[in-house]
């Protein structure tokens, strides 16, 4: 037997052993409007996307033995839980869930390392995670809550969101977010903003020590004030400064004004402490 | 209303609501999912025994240990101070609610209302330095305790976690530094909040669901 021949047979082996270790799993649950649906994973992602009736689908893909899969149905809410066995660990702890929710399901994610990632819904998204990745996107009249430690969150089309991102040391983007609420509170991390900020909302983002940079079309109409304690603030579109503001305009430190029609205009606060603030026209096309 | 607006109010909900409120927790299942959660502690409260209620000496106890440590003053006779609101808060609709909720919460809403409702603004002109709960534990845990909590559960976070609160830390510094400042600055009181909800949700995060 040539040694390529012994090569292929081991790595055959291997696969083979990895794929009776992976084990797939199906639950279905049949629910009501606004259904509740809850998934905590420590290790894994959780993607959430539309399905097409009243049915809660939950595939699972288990890495190994040493995790089981926990279900339950109260009434209107569906719990998933993986639940690691002795031994279990990072790896042999991985679940991977792809769940598929009616779009008016309420969906709350927990993970500490997997990617949560949501799609094309209207009903609350709640997503908390250690280090996990955030992302979410084609939402719509919903509540959007987001906590991460150090995971990156990217929420891209939320309309009409009431959304409240609380991340310490992870970067946040925002594209095409929208709504009478739209929140990020960050420790380190910095954060970006490619949008219209509404037309009646309130917009706060505020950062300890990182970046804070809106990408607004010239047309926005929006109040806007933006405050760096030690660091710099760069406007790039004209605001009809205010006569009183709340706080001391330091140049270079500070700018509050009003853009475009002051009447249908959002509330657009923006705050860091040592970061940099930067108010960007965006290029037109 | 925000979510934060609505749990820090939930302990004025007596026996409705109002309707500020109820359209809140009409739209936010997050937050109807944890009135929900309270009704049920309060469903439960009379089972327990009224012997069990803490007497006037405990609150008057954790307020003289509050005035001690500097966190809250001493009050005018005609102003309620933070432990009698809470002590007949214990008595609301909500009160045994309110005794259950995390001591994470509970502190930092202290801190807030402490900073919120009882500085006079003579104090303010006194220009004596703000009482908050920096150095107190969230959770009856320091620091030290919640690393050492992490190290014992998951290793592989404990470097993450520390830092975290490094950071966290320096922005409760340095957002304390500028009320210190300028104690009337609106918005450096709501960055001082904020930097304190951002290290409850630290503590949150690494003792929930999400810590394996």
């Amino acid at each position: 037997m040539s040694g390529r021949t012994i090569k292929l047979v081991a790595l055959s082996v291997m696969v083979a052993g990895t794929l009776l270790a992976e084990n797939r799993k199906e639950y279905r649950f049949n629910v009501g409007p606004k259904a509740s649906v809850s998934v905590n994973n420590p290790y894994g992602s959780i993607s959430v996307r539309p399905s097409s009736g009243n049915t809660v689908v939950v595939n699972a893909l288990l890495h190994s033995d040493k995790v089981e899969v926990d279900n339950t149905q109260t009434a209107n809410r569906v719990y998933i839980q993986s639940h690691l066995l002795p031994g279990a660990d990072a790896n042999s702890g991985q679940v991977d869930y792809e769940v598929l929710v009616p779009t008016d399901a309420s969906i709350t994610l927990h993970s500490s390392t997997g990617q949560l990632y949501a799609e094309k819904l209207h009903g609350d998204v709640t997503m908390e995670g250690t280090a996990s990745p955030v992302n979410a996107r084609d939402l719509s009249n919903a509540h959007v809550h987001v906590k991460t430690l150090n995971g990156a969150v990217t929420l891209r089309n939320v309309q009409d969101g009431h959304v409240e991102v609380d991340s310490l040391s992870g970067e946040v983007t925002l594209n095409g977010v929208n709504g009478p609420l739209v929140q990020v509170v960050s420790t380190s991390g910095n954060i970006v903003y490619i949008g219209d900020f509404g037309s009646s909302g309130e917009y706060r983002l505020t950062s300890h020590s990182g970046d804070i940079e809106a990408t607004i079309p010239e047309t926005t109409s929006a109040d806007v004030s933006a405050r760096s304690v030690r660091g710099e603030v760069h406007d790039d579109i004209p605001l009809q400064p205010k006569t009183h503001t709340s706080f001391v305009i330091q140049q270079g430190r500070a700018f509050a004004g009003t853009m475009g029609r002051a009447a249908v205009s959002s509330t657009v606060v923006l705050r860091t402490f040592s970061g940099k603030i930067h108010l960007k026209k965006r290029a037109d096309k | 209303m925000t979510c934060v607006e609505l749990q820090q109010s939930l302990a004025e909900i007596e026996n409705g609501s109002t309707a500020e409120q109820q359209a809140h927790l009409r739209t936010c299942s997050s937050c109807s999912a944890l009135v929900e959660e309270l009704a049920l502690i309060i469903a439960a409260a009379p089972a327990l025994l009224e012997a069990e209620e803490p007497s006037p000496r405990v609150w008057n106890s954790i307020e003289i240990q509050l005035r001690q440590e500097g966190l809250i003053r001493p009050q005018r006779a005609n102003q309620p101070s933070a432990l009698s609101l809470a002590a007949s808060a214990s008595r609301s609709r909500w009160g045994w609610a309110r005794l259950m909720v995390p001591a994470a919460a509970l502190m930092i809403l202290i801190g807030i209302y402490v900073n919120q409702r009882f500085r006079t603004p003579q104090q303010l002109v006194k220009g004596q330095p703000l009482a908050i709960t920096s150095e107190a534990n969230i959770a009856g845990l320091n620091d030290d305790e919640l690393l050492q909590e992490i190290s014992n559960q998951s290793p592989a976070l404990r470097a993450q976690y520390a830092d975290s609160l490094r950071r966290v830390n320096d922005y409760i510094a340095d957002a304390k530094r500028i009320v210190d400042a300028d104690p009337y600055d609106e918005e450096a009181r709501r960055s001082l909040m904020e930097a304190y909800q951002q290290k409850s949700m630290l503590f949150e995060l690494a003792m929930d669901r999400s810590l394996p």
